[in-house]
C-alpha cells in the first residue's frame, strides 16, 4: 500500500517575529512494517538554518530556524510511504501471559550479569531488546503511573491471561468507556481528568492505555502518525480534511512491538502510517517552536492522506 | 608560644566540650589537640575574645560592603541575606590534604568517564554495570543530549563535592555536584576577608593560596573552546538577580573577566551562539552556566523556561559552543550512583575508590530494597530526583502511619529511592557568642579540568550549623561559613592571577561587550539617581519654606509653599497628593511629606526610588568597582537606618535629606572618576541627563510658567534657584534682583551650566553620537535627530521673548509651549533609545498546538 501525506502547519502572528527556532518530527521513520520512499519539506519563509538528525528513539528530527522578520510561517511536509501489511496474525494468538512478560522485563540484564560474575560478556540480543523496552515501563513526562490507572486496568489483567488478550481487552474497554470529545482536552490536560471524566481524544486514549499497561510492569510506547480515512460511500473524499493521529504499541518478548489503536478499536494493519515513537507525546511532538516577538499567534493545520496504489 | 595567661582564657577553649563518639577536628583520635591546631588556638587565645569579636564584626562589615549576599527563596521582603563568616577556619594538614586531593581528582575523572558513556556509547548500561532504571528513571537523564556531546573536548569541567568526616576520622563524600556547582566565589571572598581580619595569623600559618586555582579555572575554560582557543569569548549564564547565589555569578564574572549574561542576552543564529551587545552580536565560545540543565534550552527541554536560549543544544551538537558543565550532567547528581561507584572505579580505572561515599542502597535492586525496608528506622531515605517537596527523610522520626506511607511509596516505585546510612559529621571550633564551641561541619571542595588533568582548589567552603549538635548546615537554613586553610609544607610562591605574557609585547586592550540588558540597567541607574536627587532637592526646599511659614507667618510664604507642594506631587507623580486636595492637607502637609519620603509601597516615593536604584545597580553588580558598589550600599543602608527604621519629624528628615544628597554625590563622583568613557558610562550618563532634563522641565512648568504677582513671583524664583542649587551662581553672575528672564537664561538656555536643560541636551547629543549606532552611520539615527531637534528648538529661544505675555493670561504661553515641546521630544528619545539598544531582550513564547490534532 502506498500513501502520500501532505501535512501543512500555518502560523499567523499579530506582530513580526524576529527569530524562531523549530523542531519537527514530520518525516516517517522506516521499520519492518513501513518504508518511507521520499520525504521533503516546503518551509516559507525559507529557513536560514536547516538540519536533519536521528533522535534517541530513532525518529527523524528536523531542526530549522527562521532568522528574518516574518508575520506568517508555513511548514509543509510531503512524504510518500509504502506500508507492508505483514503483521503476523499468529501474533494475536501469542500465549505468553502478562505475568511472564512482566517478570522478564523485571529481571534486569544487570542482575543476571552479576550472577554470572563475568562482567565483560555482552548480553544477548534479546537482552538488549529488553533493555530498550525497559525504559517504556517507567514514568514519563506525560504519563505518571497512579493507583487510579491500575484500578481502571485491573479487570483486564486477569491472572494468567495472555498479554495480547489483556491489551486487546483494554483497548476495547477504552473504546467503549470513553467518549471522543475534541472540545474537552488540550495538550495540557492531565491523565487523571481524562480518567475522571471519561473523555478525550486519540492522544489521551493512547496515554491512558500506556499508563494502564505500565502500572502492571508492561512496556508500552506512544506512536505518532496518520490514519487513512475513507469517505462515506457515495461522497467525494475531502482533500486536507485529515489530521494527525496517535496510538500505542506494546512490547511482547519474542514477537516485538505490537500496535493497538484504542480510538478506532483496531489493530493497525495497512492504514496506519507511523511518523515517530517515544515514551509519550512529549517525545514525538510533530512540530514545536520558540518564537521571539510575535504578539498573539494563531495556527491552523491541514493534513491530507491519499492512497497512491 | 604566646603565654596563655588568665586573661586570654576568656575565649573559652578550656571549656571546649567534644562529644563522645564524634570526631573533633582539633583532637583527631588523640587526647590532646593536634599541634597545628594548638598553634592556631594559642594565637586566638592571645588575642582574646573581645578582640576576636571585633574582628568577626569587621569581617561581617567587609562582606556586607562587598555585597556578599545569599538570596533566600520565598523571602521577598528580605531577599538578600548577608553572608555569615566565622573567623575560625578549618585547618587541614598538608599530609591529609594530599589524600583528599588525590581522592577528588580520581572521583572527577571517574564521573567524567561515566558522563561520557551515559551520553555516548552507553556501554555501562549494555554491559549491565549500571541498571537502566537508575539512569532512565532519573530526571537528570536528558534524551536529547545522547550523542550531542561528542564534540565536547571535556565532559566534566567543573566538579564539586560535599565532604564530611565520620567518627573514625575518615573523610566521606556526602554528595557530588556536577550540573552547576556553586560556592567557588564565596570561598574566594571568605579568604579575601580573612586576609584582612586575621592577616598576622594567616601569614604565620603558611596557608595555600587560592589564586593559582582560579588561574587554572580560567585556563581550563578557555581550553574547552571549540574555536578561538587563544582568545575565546566566555560568558557566565546566570538565571538573574533573584537566584540564590547571584552574588557569586557577578563576582566570578568580574574576577575571571567573563561577561555576565542572562538567557535573554544570548541568541542562536547561523549555527552559533551570540551575545547581544550594544555594538551588535558577538560570537560566544564557552558558556559557564549557572542555570539548571532542563532550563537551558526551551526548544528541546522545558518549553516554559525563560532562563535559557532556544536552540542551544543544537549548537552544542554541532560542536560550535562548549558548556561547562555540559547539558545533561545533572544525571551524575543521582544519589543512587553512589552505590555503583566502587565497581565503576574498578571498571574504568582499575582502582579502588580513594574517597568513599556514604553507604548507599539503591532500592531498584531487590536485595537492597529489602535491606532498606528492614532497616528503615536507622536510615535516611532520599528520592533520587531532587525537586520541591521531595526531601530526605529520617525514617526513624516518622510516625507509624507516615512510615507505612513511605514504605508504600518505595514499594510502588522502588527505583526512585535510596537508603543511606546516617552519618555524624565531625565537630570543629566555631566562635559563637564570644566563645569557642564545637559545631558540626561539612566541607565543600572544588575541582576544575585544566591542562589535561583535574586541579583541586587547595581550600574550600566549610559550613557549620548555627545550633549545636545539628547536622543541617545549608545556607537556606541559616548556616555559617568558614574559610578552609590547607597548610602548606613551605610558603606558597606569590602567584599573580594575571596570565604571563611575552615580554614587551603590546597587547590590544579588549573592550568587554556590554550586553543590552546591562545597558538597560545602567540607563535606569542614571534615571533613578536623578529622580532621587530631584525630589530630594525639592523636598528640602519645601521643608525650609515650611519652617519659614511657621516663623514669619507671611501669607506670601504660604502661597509659595502651596505652589511648591503641588509641584512636588507632580514631579514625583504621587497623585492625588497636594493636587486637587482640600485646604487641610495643604495647611498641614507634614504627614504627606513624610510619606513621600518614607513609604516604600508608594510609587514615586524616595524610598521606592532608592530601592529601584539599588535593584538596577544589583542587576549589573559585576560592572561596578568595589568602591562604587560600596557607595550604592551606603545610600541604601544609611537611608534605611536613619529615615525608615525610626519615627522621624520633618526637621530630622531635613538632615537625612542632606545626607542622602551627599551619598548621591559620592556615587556620581566615583562613576565620573572610575569609569572609562565607553558604552557603560555613556548609558549611565545618558540616563542621568535625560532624567535631569525631564525633572527640570517639570519643575519650571509648574512654577515659572505660571504667572504670579510680583512678591510671590520673587519667592517662587528664589525657591527654584535653591532647588536647582543655582542661587549662588545666579547672584554672582547677575548681581541683581531675581528676574524671570535671567532665571530662564540660566536654567533653560545656558549650555555651560550643568543644571540647565540646554546642558543636558548638549551632553546627551554627544553621548548618543558616541554610541555604536551613532558612530557607524553616515546619516543621523532617530535618537540623534530627536535630540538635535530639541536642542535646536531651545537654542533658537530668547528668554525675553519667552516671558512676553498678554495681560489677561494666567501663564506664559510661549514658555509653556517650549517646555512641553521639549519634554515631549525627551520622552520620545527615551523610547527610541530603549527600542534601539534594549529591545533585544524580547520575551519568547512557545509555538505549539494547544488543542490536539486528531481524527476519528
Amino acid at each position: 500500500m502506498k500513501y502520500r501525506i501532505t501535512h501543512t502547519t500555518l502560523y499567523h502572528y499579530s506582530q513580526p517575529v524576529g527569530l524562531c527556532q523549530n523542531e519537527a518530527r514530520l518525516q516517517p521513520r522506516n521499520f519492518w512494517r513501513q518504508h518511507c520512499d521520499n520525504s521533503r519539506f516546503d518551509i516559507r519563509p525559507l529557513p536560514m538554518d536547516f538540519r536533519e538528525r536521528i533522535d534517541f528513539f530513532g525518529n527523524r528530527v528536523t531542526y530549522f530556524a527562521i532568522q528574518q522578520p516574518h508575520t506568517e510561517l508555513m511548514v509543509t511536509a510531503i512524504s510518500e510511504v509504502t506500508i507492508f501489511p505483514k503483521q503476523n496474525t499468529l501474533d494475536m494468538f501469542n500465549q505468553m501471559t502478562w505475568e511472564q512478560v512482566r517478570s522478564l522485563l523485571q529481571e534486569t540484564p544487570w542482575q543476571s550479569q552479576s550472577q554470572s560474575q563475568q562482567g565483560q560478556s555482552q548480553i544477548q540480543d534479546q537482552g538488549l531488546e529488553i533493555l530498550v523496552a525497559r525504559q517504556y515501563v517507567l514514568d514519563s513526562p506525560m504519563v505518571t503511573i497512579t493507583p487510579e490507572l491500575a484500578y481502571y486496568a485491573q479487570s483486564s489483567f486477569l491472572p494468567n491471561r495472555p498479554l495480547v488478550d489483556v491489551v486487546h481487552d483494554l483497548m476495547v474497554r477504552i473504546y467503549q468507556d470513553f467518549t471522543y470529545d475534541p472540545t474537552f482536552t488540550t495538550i495540557a490536560t492531565p491523565l487523571s481528568d481524562v480518567l475522571n471524566f471519561r473523555r478525550g481524544v486519540c492522544q489521551d486514549f493512547a496515554h491512558l492505555a500506556i499508563g494502564c499497561l505500565r502500572a502492571y510492569g508492561i512496556a508500552a510506547r506512544y506512536i505518532s502518525g496518520y490514519v487513512e480515512t475513507l469517505p462515506e460511500p457515495g461522497t467525494q473524499r475531502l482533500v486536507g480534511a485529515d489530521a494527525s493521529h496517535a496510538w500505542f504499541s506494546v512490547y511482547i518478548p519474542s514477537i516485538g512491538w505490537l500496535d493497538f489503536d484504542p480510538t478506532n478499536n483496531t489493530v493497525p494493519l495497512d492504514q496506519h502510517i507511523t511518523l515517530a515513537w517515544g515514551r509519550d507525546y512529549s517525545d514525538v511532538t510533530p512540530l514545536k517552536g520558540i518564537a521571539y516577538g510575535g504578539g498573539q499567534h494563531t495556527l491552523s493545520v491541514s493534513v491530507d492522506v491519499s492512497r497512491l496504489e | 608560644m604566646p603565654d596563655a595567661n588568665s586573661t586570654a582564657n576568656d575565649i573559652g577553649t578550656q571549656y571546649y566540650a567534644t562529644q563522645l563518639g564524634i570526631y573533633d577536628e582539633m583532637y583527631a583520635t588523640e587526647n590532646k589537640v593536634l599541634p597545628y591546631w594548638e598553634r592556631f588556638m594559642a594565637a586566638l587565645e592571645a588575642m582574646g575574645s573581645e578582640k576576636l569579636e571585633l574582628r568577626r564584626r569587621e569581617a561581617q562589615r567587609l562582606l556586607r560592603e562587598n555585597g556578599v549576599t545569599y538570596n533566600v527563596y520565598g523571602d521577598a521582603q528580605n531577599l538578600t541575606r548577608p553572608w555569615r563568616l566565622d573567623p575560625v577556619p578549618l585547618l587541614i594538614s598538608s599530609e591529609e590534604w594530599l589524600v583528599i586531593e588525590a581522592g577528588l581528582k580520581q572521583r572527577a575523572e571517574l564521573l567524567n568517564l561515566i558522563l561520557k558513556d551515559i551520553y555516548g556509547k552507553q556501554s555501562l548500561l549494555k554491559k549491565g554495570l549500571l541498571p537502566s532504571d537508575l539512569i532512565f528513571g532519573h530526571d537528570g537523564f536528558l534524551h536529547p543530549c545522547v550523542d550531542a556531546l561528542q564534540n565536547q573536548q571535556q565532559h566534566l569541567t567543573l566538579y564539586s563535592a560535599n565532604l564530611a568526616r565520620g567518627p573514625n576520622g575518615r573523610m566521606w563524600v556526602l554528595d557530588d555536584r556536577t550540573q552547576a556547582p556553586s560556592g567557588w566565589g564565596y570561598a574566594l571572598e571568605n579568604r579575601t576577608v580573612m586576609t584582612r581580619v586575621l592577616p598576622d595569623i594567616l601569614r604565620e600559618t603558611q596557608v595555600h593560596r587560592l589564586s593559582g586555582f582560579f588561574k587554572a579555572m580560567g585556563k581550563g575554560l578557555a581550553e574547552i573552546a571549540p574555536h578561538h582557543k587563544e582568545d575565546p569569548r566566555i560568558v557566565i549564564l546566570t538565571p538573574g538577580p533573584l537566584n540564590e547565589t547571584y552574588f557569586e555569578h557577578a563576582y566570578l564574572a568580574a574576577h575571571l573577566g567573563f561577561t555576565l549574561s542572562q538567557g535573554g542576552d544570548l541568541t542562536v543564529r547561523d549555527g552559533r551562539v551570540w551575545l547581544k551587545s550594544l555594538s551588535g552580536l558577538q560570537a560566544v565560545d564557552v558558556i559557564l552556566r549557572r542555570v539548571d540543565d532542563s532550563f537551558c534550552d526551551p526548544l528541546e527541554f522545558r518549553s516554559d523556561s525563560q532562563l535559557g536560549v532556544a536552540g542551544l543544544l543544537e549548537i552544542v551538537r554541532r560542536g560550535n559552543v562548549a558548556i561547562a558543565n555540559p547539558l545533561g550532567s545533572s544525571i551524575l547528581e543521582n544519589p543512587g550512583l553512589l552505590a555503583f561507584l566502587p565497581r565503576l572505579a574498578q571498571y574504568f580505572l582499575n582502582q579502588e575508590l580513594k574517597l568513599s561515599s556514604v553507604a548507599t542502597w539503591w532500592c531498584g535492586q531487590r536485595r537492597e530494597r529489602d535491606f532498606v525496608l528492614q532497616n528503615l528506622d536507622s536510615l535516611v531515605i532520599k528520592p533520587i530526583n531532587r525537586s520541591l517537596g521531595n526531601h530526605a527523610v529520617f525514617a526513624g522520626e516518622l510516625s507509624g502511619k507516615e512510615k507505612e506511607h513511605l514504605r508504600g511509596q518505595i514499594l510502588a516505585k522502588p527505583h526512585l529511592f535510596i537508603g543511606q546510612e546516617q552519618v555524624s559529621f565531625s565537630t570543629l571550633p566555631a566562635f559563637i557568642d564570644n566563645h569557642i564551641e564545637p559545631r558540626n561541619a561539612i566541607l565543600r571542595n572544588f575541582v576544575v579540568a585544566s591542562g589535561g588533568g583535574y586541579v583541586v582548589m587547595p581550600g574550600g567552603l566549610t559550613r557549620v550549623a548555627r545550633q549545636k549538635d545539628n547536622f543541617i548546615v545549608s545556607n537556606q537554613a541559616g548556616g555559617i561559613s568558614k574559610d578552609t586553610w590547607v597548610l602548606a609544607p613551605e610558603p606558597d610562591k606569590q602567584a599573580s592571577s594575571l596570565p604571563q605574557s611575552i615580554r614587551n609585547q603590546l597587547i590590544d586592550a579588549v573592550t568587554e561587550p556590554l550586553t543590552s540588558r546591562a545597558a538597560d540597567n545602567l540607563f535606569w541607574v542614571g534615571r533613578y539617581l536623578e529622580r532621587i536627587e530631584a525630589s530630594t532637592r525639592l523636598l528640602r526646599t519645601i521643608l525650609l519654606k515650611l519652617r519659614e511659614t511657621f516663623e514669619f507667618k507671611d501669607p506670601i510664604d504660604n502661597e509659595c509653599l502651596k505652589i511648591l507642594l503641588r509641584t512636588l506631587t507632580q514631579v514625583t507623580g504621587t497623585y492625588p497628593g497636594f493636587v486637587k486636595s482640600d485646604a487641610q492637607l495643604l495647611d498641614a502637609p507634614e504627614t504627606e511629606l513624610l510619606s513621600l519620603a518614607k513609604d516604600s509601597h508608594r510609587k514615586g516615593s524616595l524610598t521606592a526610588n532608592i530601592q529601584a536604584l539599588v535593584q538596577a545597580a544589583f542587576n549589573i553588580r559585576d560592572l561596578w568597582s568595589h568602591d562604587t558598589w560600596r557607595s550604592v550600599d551606603n545610600i541604601q543602608r544609611r537611608w534605611q537606618q536613619r529615615a525608615i527604621n525610626n519615627e522621624i519629624n520633618t526637621e530630622q528628615l531635613q538632615n537625612h535629606l542632606d545626607d542622602l544628597i551627599t551619598g548621591i554625590v559620592a556615587f556620581t563622583g566615583l562613576t565620573n572618576e572610575n569609569m572609562t568613557r565607553e558604552a557603560a558610562w555613556l548609558m549611565l550618563d545618558s540616563g542621568r541627563r535625560l532624567e535631569r532634563a525631564l525633572a527640570l522641565i517639570a519643575l519650571l512648568r509648574l512654577t515659572l510658567a505660571l504667572r504670579h504677582e510680583d512678591a510671590l513671583q520673587n519667592q517662587v524664583l528664589e525657591a527654584v534657584l535653591v532647588t536647582t542649587d543655582s542661587l549662588t551662581i545666579y547672584q554672582r553672575r547677575y548681581r541683581s534682583f531675581i528676574q524671570l528672564p535671567m532665571v530662564l537664561e540660566l536654567l533653560l538656555l545656558d549650555e555651560t551650566h550643568p543644571r540647565s536643560v540646554a546642558y543636558q541636551l548638549h551632553q546627551l547629543s554627544i553621548h548618543v553620537g558616541a554610541l555604536p549606532r551613532g558612530k557607524n552611520q553616515g546619516h543621523l539615527s532617530e535618537e540623534e535627530r530627536l535630540i538635535l531637534k530639541a536642542y535646536t528648538g531651545l537654542r533658537l529661544c530668547n528668554a525675553h521673548e519667552l516671558t512676553k505675555v498678554n495681560p489677561n493670561e494666567s501663564r506664559y504661553t510661549d514658555l509653556e509651549h517650549v517646555l512641553s515641546n521639549t519634554a515631549g521630544l525627551l520622552w520620545r528619545i527615551a523610547d527610541v533609545i530603549a527600542e534601539a539598544y534594549f529591545s533585544h531582550s524580547q520575551a519568547s513564547h512557545l509555538m505549539i498546538l494547544k488543542a490536539p490534532e486528531d481524527e476519528l
